[in-house]
């Protein structure tokens, strides 16, 4: 059974259409990074699986249920946006409200847990208007995680993260899924912090899901290249342009993607008198797999 | 990994949980501490002021003089008999002055107690854990009923107070005790009409506290004049039932359409 099922889901604000046929997969226990420009329909989705805007047509399914069904929804965690707090509460009393809300009985245990997962357990008795922003995804975090939820829905929770925060909240979301068996979908536009956790991507261009597949599919087809830095770059180009279909220059370096290896390059550029100064191997990152697939679909609508 | 269960969740075990979050709210809302505070202090002023100006006269600039008049006893300030001119007749100090204004002060409290939950995105949290909103509409209007009622009682004992302080008799002028605490009764079930009224213009209006409160003043106001009415001084039993079937029936209406409200209409 899949944690969430989505078919030919659609919404339309007036003449737009937000999203338009959407079919997503969400396995159970997967962290699944949902990926896609502004405006591409991540939000309008998630916000559609939560309940809180009704989709136009289609089917939503958490765990083999339709998405309305109370029971499912009671172990559903969410962070969309900002998190709903009182400004004039305490962060305590606004869990406290959370987890009353959902029905906890031991419900200070239950927020002093989620407060020390997030690292939070000295800000309780602050107001949460007077958080700053990191703490504020913080205590988001928290709540969403009060009631051990089975499933996480996480709108760019690292927005406003420092590196400490964004390492914390990594450790959190493997930890649940790990440890509680917790089903996490994050949309976020960190895209390498994204790929450090993720287990399963989506990715969503103008309301359609363009491309979903496991980290492991993902590292198939990301192509290696090698990278190097020759003496005389330009003719270092021309020459690798002449044996290889594709030689692009980044960050200082020539990357060459069909090579079949670095010694057999570095023997080509020293038979033709060009000596090589630093050669290595890489694999294109999540980041760079997302701008190439953008820019092949650039036309599609 | 664990398997993944999940918890039939009860009817009653929602609503209870739904009201328990917004009863520990409200308890920790200044809001409701100043409006249970305005409740208390003001049939105090009233009583007082009307009190110091009884009997000074006033002069329009056409040279009109006017005799300001007090209350005669503080029962008027709770109320006026049905078969005064106040009741259901002209909007003169005993009807406008007296423990009716609260209801508009119910109005200010709904609808910053739900406009708020809009406003910093509470609903989020509420509406993603469970799809109910008919537990939101109920949960709400039992709030207002609430504070409504506790706004009455202090009015009562503010009332008690302010005739002790400014010297304004408590001669009954041909009412009994009974029928005071029946009106008491029929105003304070005609809290759930008025109260269901607020929270449907609350939700219609979500985070913009001021439409809400701009349409419950509104029909407030068309609805104020039915007040004295149903609720008179010298209120009998079936004041308070008919206070109390409105109050149940409107209750419900209103909770339908306000319930369909939120279906209808996205939340954030």
């Amino acid at each position: 059974m899949n944690a969430i099922e989505i078919r030919n889901l659609t919404k339309s604000f007036g003449e737009k259409q937000a999203v338009c046929g959407l079919n997503m997969t969400v396995p159970m226990g997967a962290i699944y990074g949902f990926i896609g420009e502004n405006g591409s329909g991540k939000s309008t989705t998630e916000k559609m699986i939560c309940g809180l805007i009704h989709p136009s047509s289609g089917e939503i399914k958490l765990y083999g249920r339709d998405y309305t069904d109370n029971d499912v929804r009671s172990r559903v965690g969410v962070l969309i946006e900002a998190p709903g707090c009182f400004p004039n509460q305490s962060v305590w009393n606004n869990l406290i409200l959370q987890a009353t809300n959902l029905g906890i009985k031991d419900a200070k245990k239950e927020v002093i847990k989620a407060l020390k997962m997030v690292r939070m357990e000295g800000a309780a008795s602050n107001k949460y208007k007077n958080c700053s922003l990191g703490m504020k995804q913080r205590i988001g975090i928290a709540m969403a995680l009060l009631g051990e939820p089975a499933l996480l829905i996480l709108d760019e929770p690292i927005n406003g993260l420092d590196a400490d925060g964004m390492r914390i909240m990594r450790e959190v979301l493997t930890d649940i899924t790990k440890n509680y068996g917790c089903t996490v979908v994050i949309s976020s536009h960190i895209l390498g912090e994204l790929e450090k956790i993720a287990t399963h991507y989506g990715i969503i261009r103008h309301g359609r899901m363009i491309r979903e597949m496991s980290a492991t599919e993902l590292e198939n087809s990301c192509p290696t290249y090698v990278a190097l830095k020759a003496r005389d770059m330009s003719r270092a180009k021309a020459l690798l342009n002449l044996k290889y279909s594709r030689v692009i220059e980044a960050d200082g370096y020539l990357r060459v993607y069909d090579a079949g290896s670095s010694e057999e390059i570095v023997t080509y550029l020293y038979e033709n008198n060009i000596l090589v100064s630093e050669i290595m191997t890489d694999k294109i990152s999540l980041e760079e797999y997302y701008i190439d697939l953008m820019n092949e679909k650039g036309g599609d609508r | 990994m664990n398997e993944i269960k999940f918890e039939k969740t009860t009817l009653s075990k929602k609503l209870k949980t739904m009201i328990g979050v917004d009863f520990r709210r409200l308890f920790t809302s200044p809001l409701f501490y100043i409006m249970m505070g305005i409740a208390l202090i003001m049939p105090i002023l009233i009583l007082v002021m009307t009190e110091m100006m009884d009997g000074m006269v006033t002069v329009d600039p056409n040279g009109n003089e006017t005799i300001i008049k007090g209350f005669d006893n503080v029962w008027q300030i709770i109320g006026s008999k049905s078969d005064a001119q106040g009741a259901g007749g002209g909007l003169d100090m005993m009807t406008m002055c007296n423990i009716n204004l609260l209801y508009f002060a119910l109005a200010v409290i709904v609808c910053l107690f739900v406009t708020d939950d809009f406003r910093c995105g509470y609903v989020k949290n509420l509406f993603t854990v469970r799809s109910s909103k008919c537990d939101y509409v109920i949960s709400k209007t039992l709030i207002g009923f609430f504070s409504g009622a506790c706004m009455i009682i202090l009015f009562f004992a503010g009332s008690m107070l302010g005739g002790a302080i400014s010297g304004v008799g408590f001669d009954m002028d041909g009412v009994v005790g009974s029928q005071i605490f029946m009106s008491l009764m029929a105003k304070i079930f005609l809290m759930i009409v008025f109260s269901s009224i607020f929270v449907l213009m609350s939700v219609i209006a979500k985070q913009r506290a001021w439409l809400a409160l701009v349409g419950s003043l509104g029909i407030g106001m068309l609805l104020f004049m039915m007040i004295p009415v149903i609720s008179p001084l010298d209120a009998g039993a079936i004041h308070v039932i008919l206070s109390l079937v409105g109050g149940v029936v409107f209750g419900v209406g209103m909770g339908a359409i306000s319930t369909t409200v939120l279906r209808k209409t996205s939340l954030i």
